[in-house]
């Protein structure tokens, strides 16, 4: 589908920005106070785009970009073959593993799935910075690290397999959950992950002569496209509920 | 006083969210009728004291409130996003009900692994006035709806209550007293009160006469 997924594929540079609602002060003695709104969070990509998008090539994108202009979302992976190696799942479960874990709750930040096949002390189950999608929810979350649920501490690095747990496996979480229906949902891993995303600021395009196509007896007129900013992609949260 | 586990103990972080329930009274004789609507600023449905507070209501802004050991006049608005969502709806469609439904904003706590702690109550008032304002610039449209809310004591303050002496009035709590129904034809009569109607000449005491049977010191003038 042209639109979104096409910006992304070409894209010329991606800005990632996923900081929290917080407030810093430092007291007059010099002594932090920290806040923070537990919102859901949601993916920002800030997007360049090369000048190098011809317009008689590219005519279906604009419109695509001119039909969804600011407020509508799209569903986009980073799964192209110029990309899928930002969002690679990056433990070592094979695909008919993955497909097989289940999510038995996930309350807060905490994660915790269960059908997790039987695996020696140490197995790399997941890595930090792996998307997890819960079933066919478009809201990617990312991995911390590990979660103790005796101790209720989160530890930041890899979630390896352990027989402490049940067999289950308790993961640490970006954020919270904002999905009502969780419960023996499946999951989908790496770049295989869908995001909803729009642009609130969708840019205007500018054509620049240049760009001719010819075939040695006809030249046919063509035009750069520069776009008036970049693509401020973010994440479209409240479809979840 | 009151313990709040969440910023007790000289804690360096806290993690909260604003969580606003308005009551509209859809009938007036019957204040059982209402409707119940909520808003948070948090990630999803929290449930408090059997009320689940919505993330998608379009909670905008909280304005600051009062608070003071003595018990203090204070308002307070809240901002909802008139974008989508039913706000404009619910507050266009009450006719003017919105004024006088019941706010109260609460302040509720989560813990470090974002799961909902408790709630503390900051201000519990009633809806004197709201406002929907389009802001347009060039291609940017964007609508808000803004209620104000004014404290209790605010209300009791400006509230007049008590009967006016009056025909009508009196009537009204009683048909047939028509203790009032000559106040009319007196209004605006200037009364010199322990004089004499006459001629309205004060005598000094002890000139002789005949005493005044409504005022034993008072003797009237002789001819």
């Amino acid at each position: 589908m042209p639109g979104l997924q096409n910006i992304i594929n070409k894209a010329g540079s991606i800005e990632v920005n996923r900081r929290k609602v917080v407030g810093v002060q430092i007291t007059r003695n010099e002594i932090p106070r920290t806040s923070l709104t537990p919102t859901r969070q949601p993916w920002q990509f800030i997007i360049e785009m090369p000048n190098s998008l011809r317009w008689y090539n590219s005519r279906d994108i604009i419109e695509s970009l001119d039909y969804i202009d600011r407020y509508t979302p799209q569903q986009v992976t980073f799964a192209n073959t110029c990309l899928d190696w930002m969002f690679a799942y990056q433990g070592s479960f094979s695909g008919a593993e993955i497909s097989a874990l289940t999510v038995a709750s996930f309350s807060g930040t905490v994660l915790r799935l269960n059908n997790v096949p039987v695996k020696s002390g140490g197995f790399v189950c997941f890595k930090q910075n792996d998307l997890i999608q819960i079933g066919a929810n478009p809201y990617p979350f990312t991995v911390v690290g590990p979660y103790n649920p005796s101790t209720q501490a989160t530890t930041l690095g890899d979630v390896t397999y352990s027989t402490n747990t049940g067999g289950d496996l308790y993961i640490t979480m970006n954020r919270p959950n904002f999905i009502t229906s969780v419960t023996a949902s499946g999951i989908t891993v790496g770049s295989s992950c869908t995001f909803n995303l729009f642009c609130p600021n969708m840019p205007t395009y500018k054509l620049i002569p240049g760009g001719y196509v010819g075939n040695d007896t006809t030249t046919t007129n063509n035009a750069l496209i520069e776009f008036s900013d970049s693509f401020n992609l973010y994440e479209w949260v409240g479809g979840a509920a | 006083m009151e313990n709040i586990p969440a910023v007790a103990n000289g804690a360096t972080q806290i993690n909260s969210a604003e969580f606003v329930k308005l009551t509209m009274y859809n009938d007036y004789s019957n204040v059982a009728n209402t409707s119940t609507y909520t808003f948070s600023s948090a990630y999803s449905n929290v449930t408090i004291s059997g009320t689940v507070y919505l993330p998608l209501g379009g909670l905008l802004s909280v304005g600051p409130q009062t608070r003071n050991l003595r018990v203090t006049e204070g308002d307070t608005t809240i901002a909802l996003s008139g974008i989508s969502g039913n706000n404009i709806q619910f507050v266009l469609a009450s006719e003017g009900k919105i004024r006088g439904s019941l706010v109260e904003v609460k302040r509720g706590f989560f813990d470090t692994n974002g799961v909902y702690a408790n709630s503390y109550t900051r201000f519990t008032g009633i809806i004197t006035n709201y406002s929907i304002s389009e802001d347009r610039e060039g291609k940017e449209d964007n609508f808000t709806v803004v209620v104000g809310a004014s404290s209790y004591k605010t209300v009791l303050q400006n509230r007049i209550a008590g009967r006016k002496t009056n025909k009508e009035s009196w009537r009204y709590f009683n048909s047939t007293d028509s203790s009032m129904d000559n106040v009319y034809a007196i209004s605006g009569v200037q009364f010199d009160f322990g004089q004499d109607p006459k001629n309205k000449v004060t005598v000094p005491g002890g000139g002789g006469g005949y005493p005044n049977p409504f005022n034993p010191g008072y003797r009237q003038q002789e001819d």
